[in-house]
C-alpha cells in the first residue's frame, strides 16, 4: 500500500457511500466494482467517450456502477494523480486492445488492481472476435452497369431453347435395308412420309396416322430411292433394276415407269417436272415426266455410284455426290459440272443447299471423312468446315433457327444440331442404336424424321417454332392446299 | 416437477426472447443496408413491422446471406455466447472501415440484476415500442452520418466467448475499429432475458483530412 493511494481511495469511498471506509470495506467495494466492470469492460470504455456526443442522453439507463461517477470526476480532473497511483505502467501494456483512457479503472492498491485487471483481461481475452467470412452479395448497382454494357447479342444467346432429345414418335420400320447408298425416306408437302422397306413402299399419313402401302406388281427388285413431287401428289420410286416409277398416291396407282438405267437408281430428286436420278454406274440422268421420251439429259462425271443429289431452291443448280468422294455442281442445262470438289476423303451422300443463302451448299463425308464442308458455289470457295466425329449420312437445314442438323452413322449414331454460321454445337442427340441412314424434314420445318438400321422411324420435334404454329393456326382455314401450318402428328 | 416446468418455461421465454432479438437484428441490418445505400433502393420492399414501415431486401442472395448469418447468431444467443454483433461498412477497394454499427447483447443476469439498475417486467407492447424507437433512430441517423460516397460493402463480426461453437463460415478477425471515430449511442431495448444496445461509430472529418 503506497502512501499516495489514500487520496484516490478516499475519492472512491466518496462515490460509493460517502463515508470513510476501512481498507477492507473499500476493498470489497472494489471487488464489486471490478465484478461489474468484468462484464462490461469493453463497453465501458466506449461509454465514457460517448458522453461527449450523447444525442439521446435521457434514455440511457445508467447502470448503478459506482465507478461511473468516479470516472466522470476523472474526466473533469487531470490524469496525473491517477497515473501516480498506477504502479508499473507496463502492467497496463499487458492488456491487448485497450484504449488510452483505461487507467481510470485502476485507482486502488496495485496488487488487487492488477489481479482484478488480469481477471478483467482474462474475461475479455476469452472473447473471440469472429467475422462472417462469406462475402455479402455485391451491390446490384454494379450488375446493372454490366448489364447495360453488354452487347445485345448476349440476351439472344442466353435464351435457352429446349430441344427435345427424345423422339415424339417412334414408328416401326421392319425390313429397312441397311445400306448407306440408298435414299428411302421423304416427307411430302401434304404431310405424308414415304418410306421404302425392302420391296414395298409404305406411306404414313402424319395427319391421320394411317398407313398405306403401294402394291407393286413386280416385287423382284427392291426399292432404292424415293422422292415426292413438289405438290405431293406423285411419288417417284427408284428400284434396284434401274426402273423409275411414278405413282399417284391418292389413287394408289402406278402412273408411269421410266426405264433406261442399267443399274440401281440410288437417288432421285425432282425439279418441277424434271426428275434427276443418280445411278450406280455414276451417271445422272434428267427425265422429263411429261413426255414419252423421258430422258432429256445425261450428266457424266462421277466414276462410281451417285447417291447424293440435290437441286437448289431456285432449280438452277444441281449438286451431286458419289462414292468417288467427289462433289459436283451442275448448272441446269449443262452436261459438264461447273464445279468439282474433291476435298472429301470418303463418300458424299449428305448434300443440302442453304435455304436462306442460295449459294451455300453443305456436303457431308462418309466414315473416313466425317467432315461437313460448306461451299460458296458462286465464288467456288470452301467457306467453312466442321469435323463431326462420325460418318455423315444426311444434312438438313432449318431456316427458322438458322441451324443445320446432321445425322450420323459410325460410330456415334447421333444427330447434331449446329448453328450457322457460328458452327457452335447447339445440341447433340443420341438418336438411334445403329446408324441413321435417312432423314427428312416436315413441310412446316419443325419436325425431323429419321430412319435407322435398327428398323425404327423416329420423329423428332427439334425445330419447334411456337410463334409459327400460332400464326398458322389462325390462317389455317384459308390454306386449303399446302399444309404449312401446325403440322400435327397422330 | 415444478422445477422442471419452471425450467421449461424459462427455456421457452429464453427462446422467445432470442427470437425477438434475432428478428430485431434482421430488420435493423436490413434498414442499415438500405439507409446507407449499400444496396440500391429498388432491392428493398416495405413491410409492416413494429408498427412501422420497415424496408427489407428482396434480393435472394442477400436474403440467404443474412439468414445464414442470423441463424448462427440465434444459436449463439440461445447459448449465451455472443456479446456483440457488429456491422462494419467498408470501402470495397481499400477495405477501409467507414462505419461501424455495434449491437451489444447482454443476458439479463438474474442474480446481478439489482446492480443493473431499474428493471421492470416488459410487456410485448413495450418491447415493440422500444424496438420501434431504435429502428426510427437508425433511419434518422442519416442526418448526422457522413455520406458514403464510394462503393461500399459490409462485413459482420461477432464477439463471442472462447468456448462458443464456431461453424466454418466464421473466422477469427480483428475488431475492425475505426481510427478516431465519432460515436453515437442509440436507444436500447430489453426483453425478459436479453438487453440489446446499439452504437454507431463513424469517421468524421472525412473531407477535412489534409491527407485526402
Amino acid at each position: 500500500m503506497k502512501l499516495t493511494s489514500p487520496p484516490s481511495r478516499a475519492k472512491s469511498a466518496k462515490s460509493v457511500g460517502g463515508s470513510p471506509k476501512t481498507p477492507i470495506a473499500s476493498q470489497s467495494d472494489l471487488f464489486k466494482i471490478f465484478k461489474s466492470c468484468k462484464k462490461k469492460s469493453p463497453k465501458s470504455i466506449i461509454k465514457k467517450e460517448i458522453l461527449k456526443l450523447d444525442v439521446i442522453a435521457n434514455d440511457w439507463i445508467c447502470p448503478a456502477t459506482p465507478s461511473k461517477g468516479k470516472k466522470n470526476k476523472f474526466q473533469c480532473d487531470r490524469f496525473i494523480p491517477v497515473r501516480e497511483t498506477m504502479g508499473e505502467p507496463s502492467e497496463q501494456l499487458r492488456i491487448p486492445q485497450r484504449e488510452s483512457g483505461k487507467e481510470q479503472y485502476l485507482n486502488s492498491n496495485e496488487l488487487e488492481y492488477q489481479e482484478k485487471l488480469a481477471e478483467a483481461c482474462g474475461v475479455s481475452l476469452e472473447k473471440r472476435i469472429l467475422a462472417f467470412n462469406l462475402q455479402p452479395p455485391s451491390s446490384q448497382k454494379d450488375d446493372l452497369r454490366q448489364l447495360y454494357n453488354q452487347p445485345m447479342k448476349l440476351s439472344t444467346i442466353q435464351f435457352k431453347r429446349r430441344i427435345l432429345t427424345s423422339p415424339e414418335r417412334v414408328l416401326d420400320a421392319p425390313g429397312l435395308l441397311d445400306d448407306y447408298y440408298l435414299n428411302l425416306l421423304d416427307w411430302s408437302i401434304k404431310n405424308m412420309v414415304a418410306i421404302g422397306l425392302d420391296q414395298c413402299v409404305y406411306i404414313w399419313n402424319a395427319d391421320t396416322g394411317g398407313v398405306t402401302s403401294l402394291e407393286r406388281t413386280n416385287p423382284s427388285d427392291y426399292i432404292a430411292s424415293l422422292s415426292w413431287s413438289y405438290n405431293g401428289d406423285y411419288l417417284a420410286v427408284g428400284t434396284s433394276d434401274g426402273d423409275i416409277q411414278i405413282w399417284d398416291v391418292l389413287k394408289e396407282q402406278k402412273i408411269r415407269s421410266m426405264l433406261g438405267h442399267t443399274a440401281r437408281v440410288g437417288v432421285i430428286t425432282w425439279n418441277k417436272h424434271i426428275i434427276s436420278s443418280g445411278c450406280k454406274d455414276g451417271n445422272i440422268w434428267h427425265h422429263d415426266t411429261r413426255v414419252a421420251q423421258h430422258k432429256v439429259a445425261e450428266l457424266i462425271d462421277h466414276t462410281s455410284e451417285v447417291y447424293g443429289l440435290k437441286w437448289n431452291s431456285n432449280g438452277d443448280q444441281l449438286a451431286s455426290g458419289g462414292n468417288d468422294n467427289r462433289v459436283n455442281i451442275w448448272d441446269a442445262r449443262a452436261s459438264t459440272p461447273r464445279l468439282t470438289k474433291n476435298n472429301h476423303v470418303a463418300a458424299v451422300k449428305a448434300l443440302a443447299w442453304c435455304p436462306w443463302q442460295s449459294h451455300i451448299l453443305a456436303s457431308g463425308g462418309g466414315s473416313y471423312d466425317r467432315h461437313i464442308h460448306f461451299w460458296n458455289v458462286s465464288s467456288d470457295a470452301r467457306v467453312k468446315s466442321i469435323d463431326t466425329g462420325s460418318q455423315v449420312t444426311s444434312i438438313i437445314w432449318s431456316k427458322d433457327f438458322k441451324e443445320l442438323l446432321s445425322t450420323h452413322g459410325f460410330p456415334n449414331h447421333n444427330m447434331t444440331i449446329w448453328s450457322y454460321p457460328t458452327l457452335n454445337k447447339t445440341a447433340d442427340i443420341p438418336a438411334h442404336e445403329s446408324r441413321i441412314l435417312h432423314s427428312t424434314i416436315s413441310p412446316d420445318n419443325q419436325v425431323v424424321a429419321t430412319a435407322a438400321s435398327d428398323e425404327n422411324l423416329k420423329i423428332w420435334r427439334v425445330f419447334q417454332n411456337a410463334r409459327k404454329n400460332e400464326k398458322s393456326k389462325n390462317s389455317d382455314k384459308e390454306n386449303t392446299g399446302s399444309v404449312f401450318g401446325g403440322c400435327t402428328i397422330r | 416437477m415444478s422445477f422442471e416446468t419452471k425450467n421449461i418455461r424459462e427455456n421457452i421465454s429464453l427462446k422467445g426472447s432470442t427470437k425477438i432479438v434475432v428478428e430485431f437484428f434482421e430488420f435493423a441490418l436490413n434498414s442499415i443496408l438500405f439507409q446507407r445505400a449499400i444496396y440500391p433502393p429498388e432491392d428493398f420492399k416495405m413491410v409492416k413491422k413494429y408498427g412501422l414501415n420497415v424496408l427489407v431486401t428482396i434480393d435472394d442472395s442477400l436474403k440467404s446471406y443474412l439468414k445464414k448469418l442470423l441463424t448462427q447468431v440465434e444459436v449463439w444467443i440461445n447459448a449465451g455466447k455472443i456479446s456483440k454483433l457488429i456491422l462494419a461498412i467498408m470501402n470495397v477497394e481499400t477495405r477501409e472501415i467507414l462505419e461501424r454499427w455495434q449491437f451489444d447483447i447482454q443476458i439479463i443476469d438474474e442474480e446481478n440484476k439489482e446492480n443493473k439498475g431499474p428493471y421492470k417486467q416488459r410487456t410485448d407492447q413495450e418491447i415493440k415500442n422500444e424496438i420501434q424507437a431504435i429502428i426510427r433512430q437508425i433511419t434518422a441517423s442519416v442526418t448526422f452520418l457522413p455520406v458514403l460516397e464510394d462503393e461500399c460493402t459490409f462485413n459482420i463480426l461477432a464477439f463471442t466467448d472462447k468456448d462458443a461453437e464456431v461453424p466454418a463460415e466464421w473466422d477469427d478477425s480483428d475488431p475492425l475499429i475505426i481510427q478516431n471515430p465519432e460515436y453515437v449511442r442509440l436507444r436500447s431495448f430489453s426483453t425478459k432475458n436479453h438487453k440489446v444496445d446499439a452504437i454507431v461509430s463513424y469517421r468524421l472529418g472525412f473531407y477535412d483530412d489534409p491527407k485526402r
